[in-house]
């Protein structure tokens, strides 16, 4: 965390020392209750400018509690949250214009066509002196009446933002007929609409096929090249390694692992493991690598051995520890059956911190 | 504030679109008020406060209406979109939350008057009488909506689900059909009753637009003819009553309005 208590303009009134200009999003020991439920526990985070942060959780650990505290909906119970530097609730007027947000679910008109709709999200954002400025690459003509319906025209700034998630032929359905993965893109389109200085979204994946995934993927991709700061929250372990920059691991109201991907999943330890013939072997038999015994398992009159490795070095502690497991080989005339050297996942850190509490 | 103004009209617009694509909406909304009009206008025979039965009935009318193309379909509105989220994404998005409350109050706004218009239609074709004062009872029709949409947006609050909202409206609507002088005129009734009567915000609204109709003092049940200020200085009292419902609504829809469900 970047302290500016020599700078005094920068200084934080609420005196966390959370304040700067370079952190788009400040969350400061955020407490969260609902009655007696304790949903956030004390959470303290610090997004730059231009970063995607990750909350990676389960269902209830607080991630979506975390982004209406930060997206205005619900005053914090304690602590102290900013984005942009503003107070979510208190400056709400001032934030909202520069900021983009992604639900869950639902919150659409469902009489109104997708292009009315982004028309009129599209419209509002002008009001408020935020011209939309995407342009697709056709429009679609109106100003006629169909089998007792009038059409209207469809300009070239919706079908952008249509094209964008990849609904323009979409653009005359009623929302109400969309799938699920086609609200979200929807969803998506109107969040990104106005260019947004910050991009909440909340599970934007959730409900997708693969291919409307990668769209949205990219989308997100595009919006981070050109600046945008992202908070995403999901389920998708894959999502959280493709788009993160850093990310928090959340269980339970707090966080328990935060880093860039590398960082959190080198906590979970390279894997070594192969196969040898006949049900005999004991740890004694087998050498200790980077300081660390085997765990076997006994199968189908083989046994399974496994060795985790968490020594510091992380990019070169399998190498190493490969060449004394082989000398053992050779020296007792071992194969080594299905030998496999595998990277730690993120999904060993997720299940470890899941499982163990 | 500019913002404000631009995302009300703008939402309002939405709002009338779409009253225009929900069959159910569209009848309970536009045709309700018309078959309540017709139906109450076949009741009085004779004259009251110096005009015909039927004249005093039609010219507060609007009374009614207010009930159904605002109150009612206001709480509906209100209640349902709360519960499709739709509430909770607008205030996400660039609006405010007076912006989006004035955008229904709008549009609320607009339809009562188009009914208003159809009554005033009606009103000259049968009984030869054009409006005396348009300015009030366009004031009546604002502050009613502004009353009536801020107690519908707290009886939303209190509605769980969009099905109940047929029933939170009840009290409201009883209290409307039967207390506002539509048949009669309020100082008839009973000394305390007529007190009540007088009290409540539907009832200036009902004598606003039968003054503003006949250009006749009909605050009282004198019906004499009026001038233009006369007509303005004998509705300052119901204009008072008004502004305070308003305050009183505010506070109402301040404590009991909901922007989203409730949690679990």
């Amino acid at each position: 965390m970047i302290s500016h208590m020599s700078t005094p303009q920068l200084a934080d009134a609420t005196g966390t020392g959370l304040a700067g200009p370079e952190n788009v999003i400040e969350v400061g020991a955020l407490r969260q209750k609902y009655g007696d439920f304790e949903a956030v526990r004390g959470i303290s985070f610090a997004v730059p400018r231009g970063e995607v942060f990750a909350l990676l959780g389960t269902n209830g650990a607080g991630k979506t509690t975390t982004m209406e505290v930060l997206e205005g909906y619900t005053p914090a119970t304690d602590g102290t949250v900013r984005v942009l530097g503003l107070d979510p609730i208190r400056q709400h007027r001032e934030l909202r214009p520069r900021v983009g947000i992604m639900l869950q679910e639902g919150g659409f008109l469902g009489d109104l066509t997708v292009a009315e709709t982004v028309d009129l999200w599209k419209g509002l954002s002008q009001d408020a002196g935020r011209p939309v400025t995407l342009s697709g690459s056709t429009e679609l003509p109106g100003g006629f009446t169909l089998m007792g319906t009038r059409i209207r025209r469809v300009d070239r700034v919706t079908m952008g933002a249509l094209e964008l998630v990849g609904l323009e032929k979409k653009a005359r359905v009623k929302v109400k007929q969309l799938s699920g993965g086609q609200k979200r893109r929807l969803d998506l389109a109107l969040a990104v609409l106005s260019g947004p200085e910050v991009l909440f979204l909340d599970e934007p994946t959730t409900g997708m096929d693969p291919e409307a995934r990668r769209t949205t993927w990219k989308v997100v991709e595009g919006l981070r090249d050109a600046g945008t700061t992202v908070l995403l929250t999901t389920h998708y372990l894959e999502e959280a390694e493709r788009l993160a920059d850093r990310l928090a691991i959340m269980h339970e109201g707090r966080i328990h692992t935060h880093g860039t991907v590398d960082e959190v999943v080198a906590t979970s330890g390279d894997m070594i493991t192969f196969r040898l013939p006949g049900t005999s072997w004991t740890f004694g038999d087998l050498p200790a690598l980077d300081g660390v015994t085997p765990v076997l398992t006994y199968a189908g009159g083989g046994t399974e051995v496994g060795y985790t490795l968490t020594g510091s070095d992380t990019g070169t502690r399998a190498h190493a520890a490969l060449r004394p497991l082989l000398a053992w080989a050779d020296a007792h005339g071992e194969t080594l059956g299905r030998l496999a050297v595998r990277r730690g996942t993120l999904e060993d850190v997720f299940m470890r911190i899941v499982g163990e509490v | 504030m500019k913002t404000d103004v631009l995302h009300a009209v703008r939402l309002a617009r939405i709002d009338l679109t779409l009253v225009g694509r929900n069959t159910t909406v569209l009848f309970n909304v536009m045709l309700m008020p018309i078959l309540i009009a017709a139906l109450y206008s076949t009741f009085p025979v004779g004259e009251t406060a110096g005009v015909s039965g039927e004249v005093f009935v039609l010219t507060g009318v609007p009374g009614l209406m207010l009930a159904f193309a605002v109150f009612i379909n206001l709480v509906n509105a209100f209640t349902s979109r709360r519960e499709e989220l739709v509430l909770k994404r607008l205030r996400g998005g660039q609006p405010s939350a007076a912006a989006v409350m004035a955008g229904s109050g709008l549009s609320a706004l607009v339809l009562f008057l188009f009914q208003v218009v159809l009554l005033g239609i009606w009103v000259y074709r049968f009984e030869g009488i054009l409006p005396a004062n348009v300015p009030m009872m366009v004031l009546a029709a604002a502050l009613g909506v502004a009353v009536f949409g801020l107690i519908a947006a707290a009886f939303s609050g209190m509605t769980p689900n969009a099905e109940m909202a047929q029933i939170t409206v009840l009290p409201v609507l009883l209290v409307m059909m039967v207390a506002a002088p539509v048949a009669f005129p309020a100082d008839v009734l009973p000394g305390p009753l007529a007190v009540v009567t007088g009290l409540l915000p539907v009832t200036p609204i009902v004598e606003m637009m039968r003054t503003g109709f006949l250009g006749a003092d009909h605050f009282t049940s004198g019906g004499e003819k009026l001038s233009m200020v006369g007509q303005w200085v004998a509705a300052l009292p119901s204009i008072g009553i008004l502004l305070v419902w308003i305050v009183i609504g505010g506070l109402l829809a301040r404590w009991l309005f909901r922007w989203e469900p409730r949690h679990g």
